[in-house]
């Protein structure tokens, strides 16, 4: 009879602050999100400069013609009717409108409830983060999430590993080198610059600080970092509830719910 | 397989039900007005700040400024006052003042001019840099000498949406006396064309373009506002928009 020598040991893996701030900043980044494009929907154009410049448009979305939506990027059109230009006005029809009313948040196009959600849900994930940071900095394991450069040698190997080009994946602590990488983009570079270019489109914090709006190239130019960081979190977003869903979803769940997390035999403790 | 399903169609559900609960939130007025008091936060930190909206140079202006409010009015007041070439016109300034008066657009030219080329937010997202010209609103107010209780100025103007609802804004006293905040007579070194809000127009360069009320007629010194219309203090704001147009 065989039977598994594999010792399985639960660890607590996150404070109780950590997962609060997790699920605070988690429903804060998707209103972030919704409310931004009905903002977006306002002015859908980005342009590369201080003031608005078509002649430095990089991504516009519009609906030439009742029924049509376009898109076009760098001068290129594409269609994208029922999704970009033309789509849900969120009452039941559909209307020219950059983004559907399915993404945003209200549903219909009002701006300025848009506004309202969107400042509001701002400080809610600004806080969870800073939560977050206290939290970890307090209990000593920001060292095994931030990327170290010990790290680097690791990264093309895990990525082998993710690809199935290598059977086990490099030796590594709490988080592998590519989480580690991911989450150390995400919250000391991404989200900060999230932070500071939406600081940035507002007249008000201009007038106090004129040097962050030049930092981004202009109120305009911020506005397309702004959506460009927007793009990039939901790209982090798309991975990591892929990963969350195919590497043990109920362990993973279980752990940022209850705290508690079961070791798979190639990971370990500590970083 | 099943199980993956499962998931897949949960997450789905998760972000598909964002929308829908979000709208039912945002309909709940209770909810509503909790999202608000952010606003009111945002004016108590930033809405007195002293701070200066940044100046730009003659290349930096905007070839084509855009239009984006309500109609150029078309009472036969203003085109009694268009025909004239506003030799008619004189701003009121009224409410609680030492001294009411009514001040004709000649005077108001031959008051100590400012000059800024500063960039116009607009609250969908554009902006436009334009070089603006005019007497700054303090040295206005100061001939009238608002009482010492008084706390706003509010702006009402000659233009009105399609339901007759007058256009009309406010200040409180400091944003009123920040010195860049201007009773515009000229935009780009010609008298400030009708439909940009002829023959004058607030500039408040640290706020968004709403407060920028185009074609003001008269210039009230209130303890509150409201009493007035929507009682926000502002016809965007009384549908919705934050009084304080900083952010």
């Amino acid at each position: 009879m065989r039977y598994s020598t594999i010792v399985q040991r639960l660890v607590y893996r996150y404070a109780l602050l950590t997962r609060l701030a997790h699920w605070f900043g988690a429903i804060a980044v998707a209103v972030l999100i919704s409310s931004g494009l009905q903002i977006f929907n306002a002015a859908p154009y980005l342009d590369a400069a201080d003031r608005s410049t078509p002649a430095r448009r990089v991504l516009s979305i519009g609906s030439p013609a009742d029924g049509v939506g376009q898109l076009t990027l760098f001068g290129h059109t594409f269609t994208t009717t029922g999704f970009l230009g033309w789509g849900s006005d969120g009452v039941g029809g559909e209307t020219a409108r950059a983004f559907p009313g399915w993404l945003t948040i209200p549903a219909y196009q009002d701006l300025a409830d848009g506004r309202r959600w969107h400042f509001f849900f701002a400080w809610v994930a600004s806080l969870a983060w800073l939560a977050w940071l206290v939290s970890s900095a307090i209990k000593g394991n920001l060292a095994e999430m931030v990327l170290r450069p010990s790290d680097l040698p690791k990264l093309l190997p895990m990525q082998a590993y993710y690809l199935r080009l290598r059977r086990e994946p490099p030796p590594h602590g709490t988080y592998n080198p590519l989480q580690k990488a991911a989450y150390t983009f995400v919250l000391f570079v991404l989200a900060p610059l999230i932070v500071l270019t939406g600081l940035a489109l507002s007249p008000g914090i201009d007038a106090i600080a004129h040097p962050l709006t030049v930092l981004f190239g202009g109120r305009q130019f911020a506005r397309l970092w702004h959506f460009l960081g927007m793009l990039l979190f939901v790209g982090f977003a798309l991975v990591h509830i892929f990963q969350v869903a195919t590497q043990g979803f109920f362990n993973q769940m279980r752990s940022m719910i209850s705290g508690w997390y079961r070791l798979r035999d190639h990971e370990s403790v500590g970083p | 397989m099943k199980r993956r399903l499962f998931l897949a169609s949960s997450i789905a559900a998760a972000l598909g039900g964002c929308a829908p609960i979000g709208t039912a939130l945002n309909d709940n007025p209770g909810f509503h007005h909790l999202l608000g008091l952010e606003g009111a936060l945002d004016a108590a930190i930033l809405g007195n700040s002293a701070g200066l909206a940044r100046q730009y140079s003659i290349a930096d202006i905007s070839p084509h400024f855009p239009i984006d409010s309500l109609p150029t009015p078309t009472s036969s007041t203003y085109e009694a006052l268009l025909a004239n070439g506003f030799r008619s016109y004189a701003l009121a300034i009224s409410g609680a003042v030492e001294r009411p008066m009514h001040i004709p657009l000649a005077r108001l030219a031959g008051m100590a001019q400012q000059s800024q080329i500063t960039r116009h937010d607009c609250v969908e997202g554009w902006s436009a840099i334009g070089a603006w010209t005019g007497v700054p609103l303090r040295d206005v107010l100061r001939l009238a000498t608002p009482h010492r209780d008084a706390r706003y100025v509010v702006f009402r103007c000659m233009d009105r949406d399609d339901q007759g609802t007058p256009y009309y804004e406010s200040l409180d006293m400091a944003q009123a006396y920040h010195p860049q905040t201007l009773l515009a007579l000229q935009l780009n070194g010609r008298p400030i064309r009708p439909d940009h809000g002829a023959p004058v127009r607030l500039r408040v360069p640290t706020q968004l373009g709403y407060k920028s009320a185009k074609w003001v007629a008269e210039i009230q010194v209130v303890g509150s506002f409201a009493h007035l219309y929507g009682g926000k203090g502002g016809y965007w704001e009384d549908q919705g928009y934050e009084w304080y147009a900083g952010i």
